[in-house]
């Protein structure tokens, strides 16, 4: 059996550890590129959203490549993504591909509903190895996450752009190939220091740009064009508002206790929405009136066409307290240089603001 | 005297603006674009250095519009900056109080809010073409106007017709089933100025707080039938500031003086001479991932002077180190 799984962010390193561990082998499709999303778009209906299309690519790259078994997050709970898996099992069929596709509920199965699927896929591996096997996982997803956060301090006041980007390619090289936790504990001081190393210049103080939206556009570098690169390049340090990490952390085990990261961020939105909208919607709406003190600007991505950010989009200019919000639709006929236009303008933007409220402090004191 | 040059390359027009030391407008141009930047840039300059008096020294030059950074390379110059830095700077010389600019171009429409001279807010349209000038363009070649009589005549109209205004696919076959139905040319042209301006404030404008004094720049603002729309929309006065459609090149043209004079460095402007140089582009693909982005190439007198385009530096990094070496 070879089992294939979408791409999103780098979480196919964490993932391959696991099936490696449970001794399934795992078929990883070349990274997104312009082919994937050409592959994707090709077969996907013209208005679904990009991560639909991308991660359709995903799949045909990993058929061809071999892959008998894919793997695809479904059920109720998302948006209309739950039903992304069923569709594209037929697209594929329709194709003449020969596969067996397993859906994961997240939302409904928690920890144990993971671990019967890896049970499953592995041919009944005891539960023991199993559950050692995703705990492993765990602790390289967290790790990268980590990483990732020092890495967009790092990329905004770097001497030479694209330092800190060649330290965190090898982090995930070595991360990849770890094969104990002390192995991946040593790693992870290494780079840790490593990115701390990378000679800076630039402001001390780079204006902060949250990045919040739709889950996988967020995630998924490809799809938003590079969004955080960009911004590092412009001199802005990015503060994202979703981790995996995070997010497994609550989806696989505190959830079950009734714990949710997310009352905070509904408690803040709920002025202007009460309610779940499907997707993000509603945390997109939060996070603005959340983070107005902390960040100097927000970044609000969005697939064309996906439901539940309209809705936030259209909440947003009602919101008074908020902080400059620049929305980005990702999609597979976006242009880079519309985009890099609006981002450095945003920049900018922040840039000359913040100055002003510098002034504005330094008039008050005598 | 000392100049600073602004040149603004937008993919309809190209504006070049000379300021002199105390940033009074020494000339100015407004140029069509016509789907050949070098060319335009290249005759631009020419011209310009026509305006300038003897013994004028170039001490600064600045680059905005969709083609900035290939303008920049073609002068050399000092500052690179986004159309909305631009507009806002120059928007900001004339007006010092300006609260909202709107500014109108052939292919992009953009908003931007400013308080206490700084810009806190902006849009700029998406993918629409139905609320900027080419809109117009269109709709007056369809009835065989030139564009530079369309406002007069706009005005000129009694009983405005209300033109569906979304699209320019809709707006296109309302504007000739009203035609059809026997309404007058002037009373569909204002009617159609309505429509653009709805769409402006629908779209970009969507919840933005549009405070007075609200100054109209771009080649829309050459069109009194659209400033009326406007006025007539928000009940309030729009100033429309002398040299608008080149404020942009304007704004250029200050960031390359402030940026001169911040830093007290010498200006890296390639000198006149640029307009007899011979530029050329090419385009390949690169194949070292599967992106498969396509580079562009531009060289001047045979020598690669840039190279942009890709998803990663590989090619960026490899036209600055060429550059060192030329």
């Amino acid at each position: 059996m070879k089992v294939a799984m979408p791409h999103m962010g780098h979480i196919y390193v964490p993932l391959r550890t696991l099936f490696r561990e449970v001794g399934v082998e795992m078929v990883v499709p070349p990274l997104n590129s312009r082919r994937t999303l050409t592959l994707g778009a090709k077969h996907s209906p013209e208005f679904v959203c990009i991560p639909f299309k991308l991660t359709l690519g995903n799949f045909i790259e990993a058929l061809e490549m071999g892959a008998d078994t894919l793997v695809m997050a479904a059920g109720p709970g998302l948006c209309r993504f739950g039903y992304y898996a069923k569709i594209q099992e037929r697209i594929l069929r329709d194709q003449g591909y020969h596969f067996e596709m397993v859906t994961t509920e997240l939302f409904e199965s928690k920890l144990m509903g993971v671990a019967n699927l890896v049970k499953r896929l592995s041919n009944g591996a005891p539960t023991q190895k199993v559950l050692a096997a995703i705990r492993f996982g765990l602790a390289k997803l967290g790790t990268l996450d980590e990483l990732e956060r020092v890495l967009h301090q790092v990329r905004a006041t770097e001497a030479e752009k694209g330092s800190a980007d060649q330290v965190f390619q090898q982090a995930l090289a070595a991360i990849d190939g770890a094969d104990s936790r002390a192995a991946l504990k040593e790693i992870k001081n290494r780079y840790l220091m490593k990115l701390q190393q990378v000679e800076r210049d630039g402001e001390t103080e780079p204006v902060v740009v949250g990045i919040t939206g739709e889950f996988y556009v967020v995630l998924e570098p490809f799809s938003n064009m590079d969004l955080e690169r960009e911004l590092g390049r412009l001199g802005a340090e990015v503060r994202r508002t979703t981790f995996v990490s995070e997010w497994m952390k609550f989806s696989l085990f505190l959830n079950a206790f009734g714990l949710s990261e997310k009352d905070r961020i509904h408690q803040a939105a709920a002025p202007y929405l009460r309610r779940d909208v499907g997707g993000d919607g509603w945390e997109s709406v939060g996070d603005i009136i959340l983070h107005s003190h902390d960040y100097d600007g927000l970044i609000h991505v969005a697939p064309f066409t996906c439901g539940p950010e309209i809705i936030a989009q259209n909440i947003f200019p009602a919101i008074k307290t908020r902080i400059p919000v620049l929305t980005v639709i990702c999609d597979e006929q976006m242009g880079r240089a519309g985009m890099l236009t609006r981002l450095e303008a945003f920049v900018e933007l922040l840039r000359r603001r913040r100055a002003r409220k510098g002034l504005a402090v330094a008039a008050l004191v005598p | 005297m000392e100049i600073y040059l602004g040149v603004d390359v937008g993919s309809v027009t190209t504006k070049l603006a000379a300021l002199d030391e105390n940033e009074g407008l020494v000339g100015s141009l407004y140029l069509r674009t016509q789907g050949k930047p070098i060319v335009m840039v290249q005759q631009g300059m020419r011209d310009i250095a026509e305006c300038l008096p003897a013994g004028a020294v170039v001490r600064g030059v600045g680059t905005t519009g969709s083609a900035r950074y290939l303008a920049g390379v073609l002068v050399g110059a000092d500052v690179v900056k986004n159309e909305i830095t631009a507009h806002a700077v120059g928007a900001t010389h004339y007006v010092p109080d300006v609260q909202t600019i709107f500014e109108i171009g052939g292919q992009d429409s953009k908003i931007i809010i400013l308080r206490q001279g700084v810009v806190v807010d902006f849009a700029m349209n998406t993918v629409c073409a139905a609320g900027t000038g080419s809109f117009l363009d269109q709709q007056a070649s369809r009835l065989s106007m030139k564009i530079e009589d369309f406002g007069r005549q706009a005005l000129e109209s009694q009983m405005p017709v209300r033109i569906a205004g979304r699209c320019t696919v809709f707006a296109e076959s309302d504007m000739i089933h009203k035609q059809q139905m026997g309404h007058r040319t002037e009373d569909i042209l204002y009617g159609l100025c309505e429509a653009l301006v709805r769409n402006y404030l629908n779209n970009i404008g969507l919840g933005k707080e549009i405070l007075p004094p609200v100054v109209f720049q771009g080649g829309v603002a050459f069109n009194p039938g659209i400033v009326r729309a406007f006025e007539d929309t928000l009940k309030t006065k729009l100033i429309v500031p002398p040299y608008h459609e080149v404020m942009g090149a304007i704004g250029a043209a200050l960031l390359a003086k402030e940026e001169i004079e911040s830093h007290r460095r010498e200006t890296q402007f390639r000198g006149f001479g640029i307009s007899d140089m011979s530029f050329h582009t090419s385009s390949f693909e690169c194949k070292a991932c599967a992106n498969i982005c396509e580079i562009a190439q531009i060289m001047g007198d045979g020598k690669v002077v840039a190279r942009w385009g890709g998803r990663c530096d590989m090619w960026e990094r490899t036209s600055a180190s060429v550059e060192q070496q030329a």
